[in-house]
């Protein structure tokens, strides 16, 4: 390892933990690095996947939930004896019912932001459930929901978040917590920032808005719950991607041990993030269930889902200052940030603490400082989406490189590569305390502009401007950390009430070989989408050199008392394999030694080849792993004594976070907490359509570094898939709500997911790999892919598209509309007459 | 509640039932004949991850009222594999990565079927066009074109 | 979202439907296609107690010529007149609108008829209608009358269709065969309603316009004529210059309302890019 940088502000001591990577990265892997086809497929292909609304349990029920209409108001009264007598009806719930018996959902804003899984005493956005019923079947409970009558007193709706800051009276959403909607306010700084820019040569300065989009996954969120009144405890079928935090604290909320909430996870369509903890929709409908005697279903529908999904993404206005010296060298970065959270703070902010991981981008920047505003505005909450916060600081930043580049005339993709840490510098540690582990960033930059052929682009870009046509190129470089540390949710909480600090954040597996030699595999997360079935496929055949076939995937829920974390922050490839390493040299270590007792040699001399295990060097001279199993599992006489020779063969390994260390006392840094550091160039190639604000994206170059590949194959499937999102974000997707509080983009006519046709015609992909040295076999997490670098590429694409009316874009979504605003004020302003 | 009778084909078996009219078709495919291929995403004709084949023409089945279909021929996901040997298509599918979570590839499979069906050699613009049609979160798209591109080739390599 | 019960009611010839549509006047919808009324069942945003399925209503998807229209049955469907060679031939501007409706599996189920009646106002087809001054033929139990489509589309969502009554065809004039025509819309995604379509008809004589239509959908409560716009083009040489001098006075004469997709400044700049470039596309196939 290359002497690490360390900035001045850190003490440098022992900052860095040794690397406990066992697999160093090779070029000769049998099944690591190969396009396997997917394990999950053939259920998925024939319509037999089991996705939960597939759950269908004897004598099961169905519920449906009323919405309110408005975005803030009293409950005074529900009258909910209509619905109750309606034929069908089994229950009517209302949120002073459901308090009875289920308490707060769990949340982890620290000090705390009460939410209840049925609103209680007021609603505070559109969409919050006010009252739930259960019927038998969807139909009739939805015509019971028509029949509740509830008697609202208008509160206040505030939906800017700047306004959001000031709130008095009945407009602030939680006066138990406080007569404010500011949830928080504090700034963070590390390093000499008022040095840094005491020396700039001059400061670039941006406003920047980031609008609320989501991750809106085609299969919305749902849960199939049963109550046995015998033993007290309740068995949930959910699509939630965390299951080992879920089961106790549901339970907690249900008042119920642990061991009395079993969560059952299924195959899910889709999440993106916004399903890593569905708490609401869990504790709902295991309320419902307890409460009726029969199993219950819920499934949200579209219009549940956009509404009050509590997973909308990051919504905030930015304002910037970008320290620069003359020759381009990017010295500081400062920043206030407004964040507006919504009605609830579900996850802290933790979408705040994640970006400050990355904050510098591929950068030597010297120094940052953020003043974090959090705001809580009637609108559903923000959750998680693809990027969980850094995907807008990514776009942050690269929109003030972009701004750097154009004050001081240099080209972006010079001003990038000027300022990138270079590929001697690794591991780098940035002012923030985190850590990039590997990373060879111009080489990322040169594959990009090779496979975009950077000639032929400026060639048709030239061409069509002197045809009067606006086309625009743009390049954006960031990061893709990987593999979060539970210590991001928690290290910017206020310092008296840090909240739970919890510094654990494993993944774990079980690896069992039966008789006949087949390999069980036992997962702790859930498959939405990600191939978590086919990336541990790949590593046990490559542990185990046996055929993929071999192999066996099962899930285990919350009755296994499984120890993992859960697919979000693109750790889980990293973790599992880690896990199936410790399990699988566990394993091994016992068939060699069985092996050896069965071919009469010394376990040292035997390896694993082609399913079997045999004497080095000596052909012929082998076992299958199946004899070798069935030996184990029924013919412990003929093996010697000792308690390492025991029947069977079964290992479990909790594999913990490769390299995270915790955050200073006084916050002047944060750890490590998300070393495992991906990057990407993104580049647009753009045609702007001046007078109707169309926006055509002519070709698209992805290049990612996410270290060793297990399946390039899915892998490029995360790098387009997360582009398309990114595409969405930046060009169509807007959860948008009027002044009174109402989301005028609620169905999917008006909430703007794109089709084929709003793609480019493809996008083309380019892999670097610098594998890391802390992570098993390299790996480095990619599944948050395009997302992360598509917005700030195409932004800046149609900001240079429309150069010749001295276009800025400061905000997203660049929807027809926006485009044209921003060429119509500079028409006006020049008396210039239209293009053609 | 006044119910009305449907007989309907689906996926070559015939069933007759007793129905609400509300009751949709995605419903009663999922509901009523325990086919869960067919999956619902909006229930407002947008996503698209309910079409169906209805006599051959892809269909959203969240926008039919079962007693619409009677007399009809439908066909879901259900009907492409034969004798558990996936379709040319599911194995192009499989082999391109045109799936990740899966939620609409039932419904692309079919919008394919019949895209196929009317023309077993179609432009790339054909194939576009018909994809078009429905929401993919997951994937972008892309893979999907080359699923149905490798399945022409396949079906065309078949025959031969 | 799944619908409000309903009495369900399938005709099988058009005189049991007009019957049943005077028998439950008011309190009934009809289905045709469904693609725009089953969303806004499912979406409770109507609860008819009452719908008459016309499906299965025989003579209503013809299309044919007669005599100088071309004929289309109020059922036939979006995808078969999408792929029509006769609307092809006698509506070219039908053939191009159609380019922008929906998506196929919408377009296998919906209908003429269905669409007009619906009368959304970003809605094509209504503009085309209105473009081509076409007649709706409409029936009830009472006896039938037609409607010439200016007169037809009245409001919001709003037809001239009185209680009782339904769409059984439309008739276009068919198009002189030296006529051009142009579509040109703006839409956020392909398929999706029109933020502002212009559909437009041109006839030159020795390049002098003789004949000028130009419709605007999507602009506010229904598709309308730009009757100023026709003025100003009517016996002039059609230059760039006039047309251009014709997409201000577009842009001028809408009265847009405002959404969250298109504010009132966007729909009048989009009025004038999209009449400036109708115009220029149908001069070009003017014969």
């Amino acid at each position: 390892m290359n002497s690490p940088h360390i900035p001045k502000h850190i003490p440098s001591e022992g900052y860095i933990p040794q690397s406990r990577q066992r697999e160093k990265p090779r070029k000769d892997y049998k099944w690591i690095g190969k396009n396997m086809k997917r394990v999950e497929d053939p259920r998925l292909l024939t319509g037999q996947a089991g996705y939960i609304d597939d759950i269908k349990l004897p004598n099961m029920a169905y519920a449906a939930v009323l919405r309110s209409d408005r975005a803030h108001a009293r409950i005074r009264k529900i009258d909910v004896s209509k619905a109750k007598a309606l034929p069908g009806v089994l229950l009517v719930m209302t949120g002073e019912d459901a308090k009875k018996v289920t308490g707060p959902t769990a949340q982890f804003a620290s000090p705390p932001v009460v939410q209840y899984c049925i609103a209680v005493d007021r609603v505070r956005h559109v969409g919050e459930a006010v009252a739930a019923v259960v019927a038998e079947n969807r139909y009739i409970a939805e015509d019971a929901c028509e029949l509740i009558d509830v008697e609202y007193e208008d509160l206040p709706v505030v939906v800017d978040p700047e306004q959001a800051m000031h709130s008095t009276g009945d407009a602030v959403l939680h006066p138990d917590r406080g007569p404010t909607n500011l949830a928080y306010r504090k700034t963070f700084s590390f390093g000499p920032v008022d040095d840094d820019f005491a020396r700039a040569d001059r400061v670039v300065e941006r406003r920047l808005r980031w609008a609320r989009s989501g991750a809106q996954p085609l299969e919305t969120v749902g849960a199939v719950a049963e109550y046995h009144s015998g033993t007290g405890k309740f068995t949930v079928y959910g699509n939630s991607s965390f299951v080992n935090y879920v089961g106790w604290l549901v339970g907690a909320s249900l008042g119920v041990p642990a061991h009395k909430f079993n969560l059952i996870p299924v195959t899910t369509g889709g999440s993106f993030g916004s399903k890593l903890f569905t708490h609401k929709v869990l504790t709902l409908t295991a309320t419902l269930a307890r409460a009726c005697g029969r199993p219950v279903k819920y499934i949200e529908d579209r219009l549940d889902n956009t509404m009050s999904c509590d997973n909308h993404g990051s919504d905030r206005v930015y304002y910037c200052k970008l320290a620069l010296k003359n020759d381009g060298t990017i010295l500081s970065l400062k920043f206030r940030v407004i964040d507006d959270y919504g009605a609830y703070l579900q996850f802290g902010y933790g979408t705040h603490g994640n970006s400050l991981c990355q904050i510098v981008g591929p950068y030597r920047i010297n120094s940052v400082e953020m003043e974090l505003v959090a705001v809580l505005t009637n609108k559903c909450q923000q959750g998680a989406y693809r990027g969980f916060g850094s995907e807008v600081t990514n776009w942050m930043v690269e929109r003030m490189v972009d701004a750097a580049a154009d004050e001081l005339k240099m080209d972006p993709f010079e001003i990038r590569r000027k300022n990138f840490i270079q590929p001697d510098q690794f591991p780098y540690v940035i002012p923030t305390g985190n850590l990039y582990d590997s990373g060879n960033y111009p080489a990322v930059m040169d594959e990009a502009l090779r496979i975009a052929d950077i000639k032929k682009w400026k060639d048709i870009q030239a061409k069509g401007r002197a045809e009067g046509r606006c086309i625009g190129i743009g390049v954006a470089t960031c990061q893709e950390r990987s593999v979060f540390s539970a210590t991001e949710f928690w290290s910017l909480n206020p310092l008296d009430t840090p909240g739970f600090q919890l510094t654990s954040s494993p993944e774990s597996t079980q690896i069992r070989i039966d008789p006949t030699g087949n390999i069980q595999v036992t997962l702790g997360s859930p498959f939405w989408g990600n191939s978590p079935e086919t990336i541990a496929t790949q590593i046990v055949a490559e542990q185990f050199q046996c055929d993929p076939g071999n192999v066996n995937i099962v899930y285990a829920g919350t009755d296994s008392a499984f120890n993992s974390t859960g697919p979000g922050g693109s750790r889980f490839t990293v973790m599992i394999a880690g896990a199936i390493v410790g399990a699988s040299v566990k394993l091994k270590e016992k068939i060699r030694r069985i092996a050896g007792q069965m071919l009469e040699s010394s376990p040292g001399d035997l390896e694993f080849r082609d399913g079997k295990i045999g004497v080095k060097g000596v052909p012929g001279m082998e076992k299958t792993i199946g004899e070798v199993a069935l030996f184990a599992h029924y013919f412990r006489l003929g093996l010697p004594d000792g308690d390492e020779y025991s029947s069977g063969l079964d290992a479990s390994y909790v594999y913990d976070h490769p390299l995270t260390t915790m955050p200073a006392a006084d916050r002047s840094h944060l750890g490590i907490f998300y070393p495992i550091m991906g990057h990407m160039c993104h580049m647009a190639l753009v045609e702007v359509d001046p007078r109707t604000g169309k926006v055509k994206i002519l070709d698209y170059v992805a290049v990612h570094d996410a270290g060793t590949v297990v399946n390039p194959m899915t892998l490029a499937g995360h790098i387009r898939g997360g582009t398309a999102q990114g595409i969405g974000s930046a060009l169509y997707e807007h959860f948008y709500y009027d002044e009174n509080g109402q989301l005028l983009t609620a169905s999917f006519a008006d909430y703007l997911i794109p089709t084929l046709d709003e793609m480019p015609a493809q996008i083309r992909v380019g892999h670097v790999e610098t594998p890391s040295p802390f992570t098993e076999y390299g790996i480095k997490g990619g599944g948050e892919g395009g997302r992360m670098g598509a917005p700030p590429a195409l932004t800046r694409a149609v900001e240079d598209a429309l150069s010749r009316y001295g276009v800025r874009v400061d905000e997203l979504p660049l929807t027809p509309r926006r485009v044209r605003s921003l060429v119509r004020a500079t028409e006006q302003r020049q008396g210039r007459a239209p293009a053609v | 509640m006044s119910t009305v009778k449907v007989n309907v084909r689906v996926n070559g078996t015939s069933y007759a039932r007793e129905i609400e009219p509300r009751m949709l078709l995605c419903d009663f495919l999922r509901e009523e004949l325990e086919l869960k291929g067919t999956h619902i995403g909006c229930e407002h004709g947008v996503c698209g991850v309910c079409t169906v084949l209805v006599d051959g023409e892809s269909t959203r089945a969240c926008l039919l009222f079962a007693v619409q279909a009677d007399g009809a021929e439908v066909r879901t996901v259900e009907s492409l594999a034969k004798d558990g040997k996936l379709s040319p298509l599911q194995q192009a599918f499989w082999e391109s990565h045109g799936l990740q979570c899966g939620f609409c590839t039932p419904a692309m499979l079919m919008v394919a079927t019949e895209l196929l069906e009317h023309d077993p050699d179609p432009s790339l613009e054909d194939i576009r066009e018909a994809v078009s049609s429905n929401l993919c979160r997951c994937t972008g798209y892309f893979n999907i074109v080359d699923a149905v591109r490798t399945a022409v080739a396949m079906i065309k390599e078949g025959k031969q | 979202m799944k619908p409000a019960a309903f009495e369900y009611v399938r005709p099988g010839s058009l005189n049991e439907a007009l019957q049943a549509l005077s028998r439950h006047a008011g309190n009934a919808k009809i289905l045709a296609g469904g693609q725009s009324l089953v969303p806004m069942m499912n979406l409770r945003m109507v609860h008819p107690a009452v719908i008459i399925d016309i499906n299965r209503v025989p003579g209503l998807d013809g299309i044919r010529t007669d005599g100088n229209a071309l004929v289309v049955g109020a059922l036939a469907r979006h995808s078969t007149l999408r792929e029509s060679p006769i609307v092809a031939t006698h509506c070219p501007l039908m053939s191009e609108a159609y380019r922008y409706v929906a998506h196929k599996p919408i377009r296998n189920r919906g209908t003429l008829g269905g669409n007009i009646s619906h009368a959304d106002p970003a809605s094509e087809m209504p503009a085309v209608l209105v473009a081509t001054d076409a007649t709706i033929v409409v029936k009830s139990a009472r006896g039938e009358r037609t409607i010439a489509a200016a007169n037809f589309f009245i409001g919001l969502m709003q037809t001239a269709l009185q209680t009782g009554e339904m769409v059984t065809e439309i008739r276009i004039p068919i198009a002189p065969a030296n006529q051009g025509w142009a579509f040109e819309e703006a839409a956020n995604r392909k398929g999706d309603f029109a933020m502002a379509a212009i559909g437009a008809t041109l006839t030159l004589t020795g390049g002098v316009c003789s004949q000028a239509a130009v419709a605007v959908a999507g602009m506010s409560d229904r598709a309308t004529r730009l009757s100023a716009l026709e003025a100003l083009l009517e016996r002039k040489p059609l230059d760039d210059d006039l047309i251009l001098r014709a997409a201000v006075l577009a842009k001028n004469s809408v009265n847009p309302d405002s959404s969250y997709h298109a504010d009132v400044d966007f729909k009048r700049d989009l009025a004038e890019a999209l009449t400036e470039r109708a115009l220029k596309n149908a001069r070009a196939r003017c014969k």
